[in-house]
């Protein structure tokens, strides 16, 4: 039996092409996903400043006022491109003359470039919140009106008054820890990977039915449960070696955690059982090996879309977000989660191992179940 | 040109009868882009947010905040808002999920402010919704600030009442312009990033099936056959071009028609997607006369395929991050397909995405140009 796994895990090496498909590629997705989504979600605005203290002050001011990028932008050319591809949320620009203007007592107006969408119309309430707050100064200096503006501004910035506060608390439980998009990115890889090459290394079933490797096996003196335990498992280490491929990968790489490790591993391996299952079935019914490869990309990768492993789950809405536990990639999400952001460990993960070991048990069930139909066909 | 057409014509009618062809050019990316377009529809739609609104005082200051700051913002759609009783509902409202924050305005606000004493609005905010308490804060901040002008411009010219001093307009104001959106949905970018991806395979089964002809000996017999070798080459690439054209259209159509998607000008998407497919294949092409033997060339194209589609950002958005990772992406084809895509959009969208169209015939020609004068090494026997 264990020459059938390792026979299994030799096959895998030898061809070059699948290094490079099962260790190289996911690991080169991490670090796109890791970048691309290690982005703070944060709304960008992009900022093009005039010249002079005050517009800096104003800029500066825009800095400090919290969930917000600030991106320099060359001018409203920029900007505007900026906003349309939608790099930019929206854009504030600062004319030249900012400054001079205020010192004039010159009404400004500032050009604000957006689009007409939910999250551009907040960004813009924030953005005149800034600038009212930055221009209460110039305004008390145009209302007071005697003397310099420097003299005035300065003046005035000494006069202490009690306002308004505005004081803010938060409610809802709190996310303890932080949670990087290199970290979200090598989950999602992960699950998607493991189950991708899982499902199209089912075509390696067929090959080993075509060269006629199973009846060999038959010949020899090994019985029929024997070969089956000892394919299943052979899908199920290539699954697993890859997993571990990825997560020390990642984590030696980019620094991903992935929490308690005995967790982790758990969940790896009962994620592997599943897609060694998958594998086992859809190796025994398709009946070519392009069709093994073609309905293994679109279920591995449909599924992992499906399941939250490409786009996170969190962003989905309504009916969707159930939808996506019909699929086991949701459930180890949700497990790596648990490892992660509340610090789980094993014992904490247990009800998704569970779930992961009833796919499992389903699949390699009906898997082995057809596999031997097909053996000994 | 009689040979070409006959070559190219023997490979298609060869490949309509193997069944990969059809999965990978159709079945596959399209099935995918299915998936894609119901997973991920409304996915990046966005929403107003809602505050929940406690007015415990009612007095003219918080009136004022009510009537005059945050109603305009719920007419003009930024935010919406919904009334609470007091601050434990109001608390009750953000916790459920019904709203991102909420403002509690306590008893005596207004009498506070004109007398001149401390007054305090308290924000509610969802601690999972940053963004929203961070938009909630922001309009409470520049109401604050509103109030402590009028306080400071009194004091600084030691008379005046609050209304003439609020009747000085404010020396900065900020306008709209309103700009164009030049971006595909998230689905839409599955589903176009996917046909792209798979373009790259589909393509293979053009060019680099030369060196399936030479696995399978009948290269030697085409050789022998009265014809320049330039010309079988160029028909292996014309069957790869047709392949993809009629893929790619294919693919586009059926997710116009059936997935929602909205591609803008016809012209312009089929200009792309000639250009395009003429780029592909000149980089698949080119892939392929590096390989010696048919199985390295597939090998080396799978590579070269993936690699590309993932920095292009066939599977994530790549584009809309900025930074290094996006300038690195314009080394692909796929990332000017994409944005040719996204530049179709909007309502001064062009007929034809120029700049784009023109970089994918640069990746063809240069590619083409370099495969073909490698194509020699391709026919030794």
């Amino acid at each position: 039996m264990t020459a059938i796994v390792w026979v299994n895990l030799v096959r895998l090496v030898r061809d070059r092409t699948n290094i490079f498909s099962v260790v190289v590629f996911p690991i080169v997705l991490i670090l796109v996903f890791g970048l691309s989504f290690g982005g703070t979600g944060r709304p960008r605005l992009g900022v093009a400043a005039g010249d002079g203290p005050l517009a800096a002050e104003l800029v500066a001011a825009l800095a400090r006022s919290g969930e917000l990028e600030l991106v320099r932008v060359g001018g409203e050319a920029e900007a505007r491109d900026g906003v349309e591809r939608g790099t930019l949320t929206a854009a504030l620009i600062i004319p030249g003359g900012y400054d001079r203007a205020l010192a004039a007592f010159t009404p400004v107006e500032l050009p604000y470039v957006a689009r007409n969408e939910p999250s551009a119309l907040q960004l813009g309430a924030t953005v005149r919140s800034v600038v009212s707050q930055a221009t209460v100064a110039p305004r008390a200096a145009a209302y007071v009106r005697e003397g310099s503006f420097p003299d005035l501004v300065a003046r005035i910035g000494r006069i202490s008054a009690p306002g308004v506060t505005v004081e803010s608390v938060t409610t809802g439980p709190v996310r303890p820890v932080q949670v990087s998009g290199f970290d979200v990115a090598a989950t999602s890889q992960l699950l998607l990977f493991v189950f991708l090459t899982s499902l199209t290394g089912a075509s390696a079933l067929i090959e080993t039915r075509r060269l006629g490797v199973s009846r060999r096996m038959y010949a020899a003196p090994v019985g029929s449960r024997a070969i089956l335990l000892g394919e299943a498992a052979g899908r199920v280490g290539v699954a697993l070696a890859q997993g571990l491929v990825i997560m020390l990968g990642s984590g030696l790489l980019f620094g991903v955690r992935w929490g308690d490790p005995v967790g982790a591993v758990a969940l790896l391996l009962a994620f592997s059982l599943v897609g060694g299952g998958a594998a086992m079935l859809l190796g025994a019914v398709a009946r070519t090996s392009q069709q093994a490869v073609s309905v293994g990309v679109l279920a591995g990768m449909g599924l992992a879309a499906i399941g939250g492993a490409m786009v996170p789950l969190d962003q989905f809405t309504g009916p969707m977000r159930q939808i996506a536990h019909l699929t086991p990639h949701a459930w180890a999400l949700d497990g790596f989660a648990e490892l992660l952001r509340r610090d789980g460990t094993v014992a904490d993960v247990l009800p998704q191992l569970g779930v992961l070991a009833l796919f499992a048990a389903a699949l390699l069930a009906l898997g082995s179940w057809r596999l031997r139909a097909a053996l000994t066909r | 040109m009689r040979t070409i057409l006959l070559i190219a014509g023997k490979d298609l009618r060869q490949r309509l009868r193997d069944r990969s062809l059809l999965l990978l050019a159709f079945v596959v990316p399209f099935g995918l882009a299915a998936v894609f377009s119901v997973v991920f529809r409304d996915v990046d739609a966005q929403q107003p947010v809602t505050f929940a609104v406690a007015d415990l005082d009612r007095g003219p200051i918080a009136t004022t905040f009510t009537g005059r700051v945050l109603r305009p913002l719920e007419q003009a759609g930024v935010v919406r808002l919904r009334g609470a009783d007091d601050e434990t509902m109001a608390r009750a409202i953000v916790d459920g999920g019904q709203a991102q924050a909420a403002y509690v305005i306590p008893t005596g606000f207004s009498q506070a402010v004109q007398t001149r004493h401390k007054a305090t609005i308290r924000v509610i905010g969802d601690v999972d919704d940053r963004i929203g308490a961070f938009v909630a804060r922001s309009i409470a901040d520049s109401f604050a600030s509103d109030v402590r002008y009028v306080q400071v411009a009194l004091a600084a010219k030691g008379g005046g009442t609050p209304e003439q001093a609020a009747a000085v307009p404010p020396p900065v104001t900020v306008t709209d312009l309103t700009a164009d959106r030049r971006q595909l949905t998230l689905a839409e970018g599955f589903q176009a990033g996917i046909a792209v991806f798979f373009l790259f395979f589909a393509v293979q089964f053009g060019f680099s099936s030369i060196l399936d002809e030479r696995r399978d000996g009948t290269l030697a017999r085409l050789l022998a056959a009265p014809v320049p070798r330039l010309t079988i080459a160029l028909a292996k690439l014309l069957t790869g071009v047709v392949v993809g054209v009629v893929s790619m259209t294919v693919l586009l159509a059926a997710s116009s028609l059936l997935l929602g998607a909205d591609w803008g000008s016809p012209v312009g998407l089929g200009l792309l997607i000639v250009a395009g497919v003429l780029a592909a294949n000149g980089v698949m092409a080119l892939v392929v006369t590096v390989a010696r033997t048919a199985e390295q060339a597939g090998n080396a194209e799978t590579v070269a395929a993936m690699l590309l589609g993932v920095l292009g950002g066939v599977l994530v958005p790549i584009q809309q991050t900025g930074g290094a990772l996006a300038t690195l992406s314009l080394v692909t084809p796929h990332r000017w397909f994409m944005r040719g895509l996204a530049d179709l959009h909007g309502v001064n969208a062009p007929v034809v995405p120029l700049v784009p169209v023109l970089a994918l015939l640069g990746f063809a020609v240069v590619t083409l140009g370099l495969a073909l004068s490698r194509t020699e090494r391709m026919f030794r026997l």
